[in-house]
């Protein structure tokens, strides 16, 4: 494993539609990064950049430290968002198919194949065509077609859409699979809470631009917000300031959000006042939270 | 790479149902026709029978034996066959043809056994019989005459048996040649058939494929491990190499029944065509299937392809048009000629002036020359247009939005 991947600067327009504006993207080898943004912020686009398949107007994409090439793009297992196959081709000869266009000799393809497909659950369709399988089994046939030829970094365009609980399953075991072989792996998704489990580093990008990179504890902390949440044993005659959401009838709790440079123990201290304190927390927003604040224009 | 792409276009289109049931269909025509005409039953011309009552005034019938030999002999040449029957009376011959039972009488006129005859006929005469049995009438009196002379039978022998007029050929046809030419012709509307159907067949075999691999999404997936230019040259070898198998298949079987049923030699002038229309008719297949490739790439959807197929149409049509004129008529034609020099036109017009002989060798390299710049040219456009559009989905790309892409590309 080399510098794994840097994308810096890319850009792209389709006529009057700015889809990339300066976007970056770091994959560090081994690493596995979770690649947000609402719908149209451009994370497609700086996929289908990233293997070539549109031609961008500026930027640079470097794999290893060097510009990418096509041959270096084969070490990559891309699985777009729109998942496509060929309806009456064979499972076994889909997946082998797309080994030896990677590059895999004939018998290699075709052993992976087979190997990939018994690991995602399907070796008893083998000889099925695609098209008599179900949704959640063609995004398993898929993700097979991503892994066969082994590749050092994973580009996965939401791959978690549509998937049942245990296909999801399965996908995350073999993401790890591949993390404990020393790939990389970038993913988009909507799901956060499967992004706040699974990643080492986020990249959240809004309007075709990186806004912010880091861990899912840095980005937190970087949030210009705090919440603090406090429970009493008793109703109090709790007076809320501006902007603190109770429970209004019993006045037994408080939920409340301020600026990370407030005076936080000034609020602990007038709360404790208020009553007799039960439990008390004090955290930056998730990453929900967080996500939202830096796309909402 | 290319290989990769090609050979699944060959294998998953070669296996499906209807290739084989066309390829199959087309085998057994190909083997069958050669055999119908060999087993078809040649009669030649329609030969008619016809029924000749002969008043017994008129002839004995010993001399009845001997009409009937030249009656043979004369009625052969003219498609009938003669059968005499006699007739008691003139009364009775006349009856006999008004009952339909004969169809021609013969009456006697001058003295009984001596006289010329005269044919009688119903309402219509039948002039071939008219003349078949006034020329046997004519003979049995040049005997009748040559015995009164007292010729004898050796002089009869001379003066009758003089054999036909000589004639002479200023440019004698060489039977070979003539063999040749209409072999020629043959090869020449096969070639013509060839190259106005395969292109149709396999150039919309790869326009459906080019859509389906946009309409399934699995385009996207194939370009992250192969270039757009690569994908469109392994289709389009795929399908090409899919065509010339069905072609191989069915000739091969046309050939072997030719050469079992038949005893046609291929002329020495035959073999030098048959390369220059395989090369035509290549030409051809990659051409169209390229500009099908090309239109395809415009599209997303199945529903939408015939939209788009109107500017393949046009030439096809054009040249199939000319072809067939030339074939029939004059092939060396201002039309016929400038359709040689054009690439998507030349794969039907060249095999057949070169049949016809009426085609010089500069033009011949001229248009081999221009089909093979037109189609590189043509699949630099369709790689092009390939790349630019590949991704799209939706409603079809107009020329403008293509004009667009391209020059902000």
């Amino acid at each position: 494993m080399g510098a794994g991947l840097s994308v810096r600067g890319l850009e792209k327009r389709f006529g009057e539609v700015i889809a990339l504006d300066g976007l970056d993207l770091d994959v560090a080898p081994g690493s596995i990064v979770g690649f947000l943004g609402s719908n149209g912020a451009g994370k497609t686009t700086s996929m289908r950049g990233v293997m070539g398949m549109v031609s961008l107007d500026g930027g640079t994409i470097e794999w290893d430290g060097a510009p990418i090439t096509h041959e270096e793009r084969k070490r990559i297992g891309y699985m777009p968002q729109e998942r496509g196959m060929y309806p009456r081709m064979k499972v076994g000869e889909h997946v082998a198919y797309f080994g030896r266009l990677a590059g895999l000799d004939k018998a290699t393809a075709a052993a992976r194949a087979e190997a990939w497909i018994e690991r995602v659950g399907l070796s008893d369709r083998m000889d099925d065509a695609i098209q008599d399988l179900s949704t959640g089994n063609q995004q398993r046939v898929q993700l097979s077609m991503a892994m066969v030829h082994e590749p050092d970094l994973f580009l996965l365009d939401e791959p978690f859409a549509g998937l049942d609980p245990m296909a999801v399953e399965v996908l995350i075991e073999v993401m790890q699979s591949q993390l404990d072989r020393g790939a990389s792996v970038v993913f988009s998704s909507h799901q956060l809470g499967v992004v706040q489990d699974l990643t080492d580093t986020v990249t959240v990008i809004a309007r075709g631009r990186t806004v912010a990179s880091g861990t899912v504890s840095e980005l937190r902390a970087a949030s210009p917000k705090r919440l603090m949440r406090v429970e009493w044993a008793d109703d109090t005659a709790w007076n809320p300031p501006e902007g603190v959401r109770t429970d209004g009838g019993q006045q037994r709790w408080a939920e409340f959000e301020f600026p990370a440079t407030a005076d936080a123990a000034a609020l602990i201290t007038a709360a404790s006042a208020a009553g007799p304190v039960l439990s008390l927390s004090y955290d930056p927003p998730g990453l929900d939270d967080v996500f939202i604040d830096l796309v909402t224009p | 790479m290319i290989w990769e792409v090609a050979k699944r276009e060959i294998l998953t289109r070669g296996r499906t149902r209807a290739f084989r049931i066309i390829t199959a269909i087309l085998l057994v025509l190909a083997i069958a026709a050669p055999i119908a005409v060999r087993l078809w039953p040649d009669d030649g011309p329609d030969t008619r029978e016809v029924t000749v009552g002969v008043d017994d005034d008129f002839e004995s019938e010993a001399g009845l034996e001997q009409l009937e030999a030249s009656a043979d002999l004369v009625g052969e040449s003219f498609s009938r066959e003669i059968d005499f029957d006699f007739v008691a009376s003139s009364v009775a011959l006349e009856e006999r043809l008004a009952d339909g039972e004969i169809d021609v009488g013969i009456e006697n006129v001058g003295g009984e056994g001596e006289g010329p005859g005269r044919l009688v006929f119903e309402k219509d005469r039948d002039q071939l019989v008219e003349f078949a049995l006034g020329a046997v009438l004519t003979q049995r009196r040049q005997i009748q005459e040559a015995a009164e002379l007292g010729l004898t039978d050796e002089e009869l022998g001379r003066l009758l048996g003089a054999g036909p007029t000589e004639s002479r050929l200023l440019e004698p046809v060489d039977p070979d040649e003539e063999e040749g030419e209409a072999v020629q012709i043959v090869l020449a509307i096969v070639g013509l058939l060839s190259a106005f159907l395969l292109p149709q067949i396999f150039g919309q075999l790869t326009m459906m494929g080019v859509v389906e691999e946009k309409s399934t999404r699995v385009v996207e997936v194939l370009l992250a491990q192969v270039r757009p230019r690569t994908l469109l040259a392994g289709k389009l070898l795929g399908t090409c190499l899919l065509a010339m198998v069905q072609l191989g298949i069915v000739v091969a079987g046309l050939a072997a029944a030719v050469a079992v049923t038949t005893s046609i030699s291929v002329p020495v002038s035959a073999w030098r065509f048959i390369p220059i229309m395989a090369v035509a008719l290549v030409g051809g297949l990659i051409g169209y299937t390229t500009l099908f490739a090309l239109l395809g790439s415009l599209i997303s959807r199945q529903e939408d392809a015939s939209q788009v197929m109107l500017p393949v149409f046009l030439p096809l049509m054009g040249g199939y048009i000319v072809g067939q004129t030339a074939i029939a008529g004059t092939a060396d034609s201002l039309l016929a000629r400038v359709l040689t020099y054009i690439p998507l036109t030349s794969p039907m017009l060249l095999p057949v002036r070169v049949a016809r002989d009426a085609i010089e060798p500069w033009e011949i390299a001229l248009s081999l020359g221009l089909m093979l710049i037109g189609t590189w040219l043509l699949f630099r456009l369709t790689v092009r247009v390939y790349e630019l559009t590949i991704l799209h989905t939706g409603s079809r790309i107009k020329l403008k939005d293509l004009r667009a892409r391209m020059a902000n590309s």
